[in-house]
């Protein structure tokens, strides 16, 4: 809980709505990413993304499971997300099991796509091994470090720049098994496949206070929301997700205005966040 | 609802509703020196008892019992089990008994009710007891396969003798229950499409016959509620509040004594109290027995 | 887990006979298959039969049962009454919601434990409609019951907990209705069945309070380009200003029936 006076209050709503925030930021401006790779070396992709003073980890490992009977030819993702006790006090005990709760769940719909695999960032056919019978399964697990304000659109950023750090074994399938038993595999130490990430999307969230919508909300801006909507975006400018997280009801004009918005601001995230993940790679590389 | 002529104490002062909720007891307690409780009904009349069957079409067998505004949903689901070694040709039967917090203010989510596992054990002992199912004709290949039968049981709404209505859903729930015909398939018993159900191309069933259980004694049960002299049958959960002593009687349709609980309270019964309920009991029975057999009858009409 | 072979199953692990792999009919129509007909044979936008029921539970302040297609729910509303003892204090009221399924709701038993986000998602939706100044220091409690899932399990129980609301009395700016589509190769379903939803290439639900013209709840899955999300969304508030009054004359009637 963020303890604020009614002058503070004020003082947050009057700059939003005069276009400057408290901390010299415009509406659409995001706080400083930075982005760093391969920071958990256990896992098979691992990134650090800060903004400001949010600090969120997000780490995939890679193991060899059996595609769902529904599904033979795709593999398997799964989201958690945890939120640290030492980031928030309020996140002690079942406070913090709720965000994760929540997070995971909005991740998962903005970053997966529909049941049948459609639209998913992850091109899941990627990641079948033998049709029917192996495939990998991909853990993303994301760590919320440090809190102040928009975790999710820096987890969805963590989890995009992990994403593109992780490398896959490549498998050999030894002489073809017969039908119904599992086939040996081989797991290459050498060899590693690497994700085509393009396709992941940005999650952009848009929250509003008072008449206007900012980006990259602080957490002392959060408490002032009416409403918020995580709106997930991909490079061909397709929503591939949305939620609304609470608040008071949205005309549907608003909401398709802050559609447009998000469209406009999550380009240049994208952008800045790709050079960003280039550079965490290349500096990854040297050392 | 109240008393007309309530002439000392308090209670001429006092609307009815206030009294009722200050002094829960003496309320009762005026009622029942005149022989009827606060719902009109007399102390060994029960409430108005309905039976529906087949409520929940994706089960293989389900009932929605009522008495009064107590309300139980039973359903059963069918599953392929591997029999143990000591009984290779029974099948089991799994009871659960659920409270879940839409049913009661006092059960919240995370924290189950304190009466739920106490219904769910009585429930599968009057039921196992009872002998109203023979485990043998559950068995599908001896030794290989048998059916493991899912009965779960919600509580929709608690007002008073929940192990009533929830042996009767539970008894309904068995009644109404088709067995699926299934096949053998590659070590694996498959249920049959629909379509192939009549051709049979390729496929046996392996239980063509058994498509319903045959019921042996069915139990049927009456809680009374002992209260200084008095013998009230059926309470609400009102009155299950107020007093404490609570007598559950099963008898099967031949009034044999199934199982009978006593647990605690602050009354001790006679043996004639006891007796009492007993005769309660066996004229209930046959009121339930009834209720029962439209309810099947009216499945077949259909 | 249905799939083990009987070889390595323990004496007490079980399968349902039923295979899930077994589509009853194909799986996904091609854009240009327009003939498919859905499960129950209705239109592509056509919802389902909604039939709501007020006063379901006695023992709750207000309760609520509805029944679109084989998707049965209840819901009960306790309270407003004492906050935990573990709250603050808070100058508005609290509301808390809960979501828990039957284990006989879904075709397999025990499938329907995978939709824990249920509970603050209809947090959410009924939040921005229900007037929490009215009852400061107090909590109302919503908990929701779906007795068989047929599809579009989450809209429904939305749906209903707000007549539930309004059955017990607790203010509200509006009724909250919601609805959704599935998005199957090119064509959108409104008011999915499970067969349906379980294809789903997208997913939009909306929870909407109908006289406001205000959006409370918005979920999306799968891609979505701008003009084909508008025809959706649109498709969703034209049906829930329809569902809105459907759940609006269920609570005339029972107000009737009481006066007389």
């Amino acid at each position: 809980m963020v303890g604020l006076s009614e002058g503070e209050k004020e003082f947050i709503k009057g700059g939003i709505a005069q276009d400057l925030r408290s901390d010299g930021r415009k509406r659409y401006t995001y706080r400083p990413i930075y982005v760093e790779t391969g920071v958990i070396p256990q896992a098979n992709g691992s990134a650090r993304v800060r903004m400001g003073s949010t600090d969120v980890i997000a780490s995939v490992k890679a193991e060899l499971g059996r595609p769902s009977a529904m599904q033979p030819d795709k593999g398997k993702v799964a989201i958690f997300v945890d939120c640290s006790p030492t980031a928030e006090p309020t996140f002690e005990g079942r406070g913090g099991e709720e965000l994760s709760a929540e997070l995971s769940s909005a991740l998962q719909r903005c970053l997966l796509g529909g049941k049948s695999g459609a639209g998913a960032g992850i091109d899941l056919s990627s990641l079948v091994v033998v049709e029917g019978k192996v495939c990998w399964d991909l853990y993303i697990d994301g760590l919320v470090i440090s809190s102040d304000g928009n975790l999710l659109d820096a987890l969805g950023a963590a989890i995009k720049a992990a994403l593109s750090n992780t490398g896959i074994p490549s498998v050999h399938v030894a002489a073809e098994a017969a039908s119904d038993e599992q086939p040996e595999v081989d797991i290459s130490d050498e060899e590693f496949l690497q994700f085509d990430t393009s396709g992941v999307p940005v999650i952009t969230t848009l929250t509003k206070v008072g008449k206007h919508y900012i980006v990259d909300a602080t957490l002392e801006e959060e408490s002032q929301m009416s409403s918020a909507v995580s709106i997930s975006i991909n490079r061909q400018g397709h929503i591939c997700g949305m939620i609304k997280r609470g608040g008071v009801g949205l005309d549907p004009s608003v909401i398709l205005d802050m559609i447009s918005v998000a469209n406009f601001v999550s380009r240049q995230l994208m952008d800045k966040l790709d050079s960003e993940i280039a550079a965490a790679e290349a500096d990854e590389e040297e050392s | 609802m109240g008393l007309p002529n309530a002439s000392e104490d308090l209670s001429s002062e006092m609307e009815v509703d206030a009294f009722r909720r200050l002094f829960p007891l003496r309320y009762f307690e005026r009622h029942l020196a005149e022989s009827i409780r606060p719902d009109a009904r007399s102390l060994s009349r029960a409430r108005n008892t309905t039976i529906s069957m087949g409520a929940v079409a994706s089960a293989d067998g389900s009932a929605l019992a009522k008495i009064g505004s107590t309300t139980m949903l039973a359903a059963i689901k069918m599953e392929v089990m591997t029999p143990s070694l000591e009984s290779p040709d029974e099948g089991c039967v799994s009871i659960d008994f659920h409270m879940p917090p839409i049913c009661s203010p006092l059960v919240r989510p995370g924290r189950p009710a304190e009466a739920a596992p106490v219904v769910a054990k009585q429930l599968s002992d009057t039921i196992s007891s009872s002998g109203m199912i023979n485990l043998k004709e559950l068995s599908l290949v001896g030794g290989k396969a048998a059916w493991m039968v899912y009965l779960d049981i919600y509580c929709l709404d608690a007002d008073g003798a929940l192990f009533d209505a929830a042996l009767l859903s539970a008894v309904a729930a068995f009644s109404n229950l088709q067995i699926p015909t299934v096949s053998l398939d590659d070590g694996k018993i498959v249920m049959l499409p629909e379509e192939q159900k009549e051709e049979n191309s390729e496929k046996e069933p392996v239980n063509k016959e058994k498509r319903k259980l045959t019921l042996g004694g069915i139990p049927f049960s009456l809680t009374c509620i002992l209260h200084k002299n008095y013998i009230l049958a059926d309470p609400t959960s009102e009155e299950e509040s107020i007093m404490e002593t609570l007598v559950t009687v099963v008898l099967d349709s031949s009034n044999q004594l199934v199982s009978l609980y006593k647990p605690g309270g602050a009354v001790l019964a006679y043996t004639s109290a006891v007796q009492d309920c007993i005769a309660l009991t066996r004229q209930r029975v046959k009121e339930l027995h009834q209720i029962l057999e439209e309810a099947i009858s009216g499945m077949e009409i259909d | 887990m249905a799939a083990k072979p009987s070889t390595t199953t323990t004496a007490k692990a079980t399968y349902s006979p039923i295979d899930p792999t077994r589509k009853t009919r194909p799986p996904i129509f091609s854009g240009s298959d327009v003939d498919w007909l859905r499960p129950d044979s209705r239109g592509f936008h056509q919802c389902r039969p909604a039939f709501f029921r007020t006063g379901a539970v006695n023992s709750a302040s207000g309760s609520a049962y509805a029944e679109f297609g084989n998707t049965k729910v209840i819901v009960s509303v306790f309270g407003p009454r004492e906050s935990k003892k573990a709250m603050m204090y808070s100058n508005i009221g609290r509301l808390n919601c809960n979501v828990s399924y039957t284990t006989f709701a879904t075709p397999i038993r025990g499938q329907g434990s995978d939709h824990k986000d249920f509970s603050s998602m209809l947090h959410k939706a009924l939040e921005g409609a229900i007037i929490l100044e009215t009852f400061p220091k107090t909590t109302v409690d919503v908990f929701a019951l779906v007795l068989e899932s047929g599809g579009s399990d989450l809209p429904v129980v939305i749906s209903c907990a707000s007549v539930a609301l309004a059955d017990a009395g607790i203010m509200m700016y509006d009724l909250v209705a919601s609805v959704s589509v599935s998005c199957l190769g090119k064509n959108l379903l409104i008011d999915p069945v499970l067969e349906e939803e379980s294809y789903q290439d997208g997913s939009l639900m909306i929870a909407c309070m109908p006289s406001r013209y205000e959006v409370t709840q918005l979920t999306v899955t799968g891609e979505w380009s701008t003009p084909h999300f508008n025809e959706a969304m649109q498709l969703c508030l034209d049906a829930s200003a329809k569902l809105g009054k459907i759940m609006r004359s269920c609570l005339k009637e029972a107000a009737s029936d009481e006066q007389e």
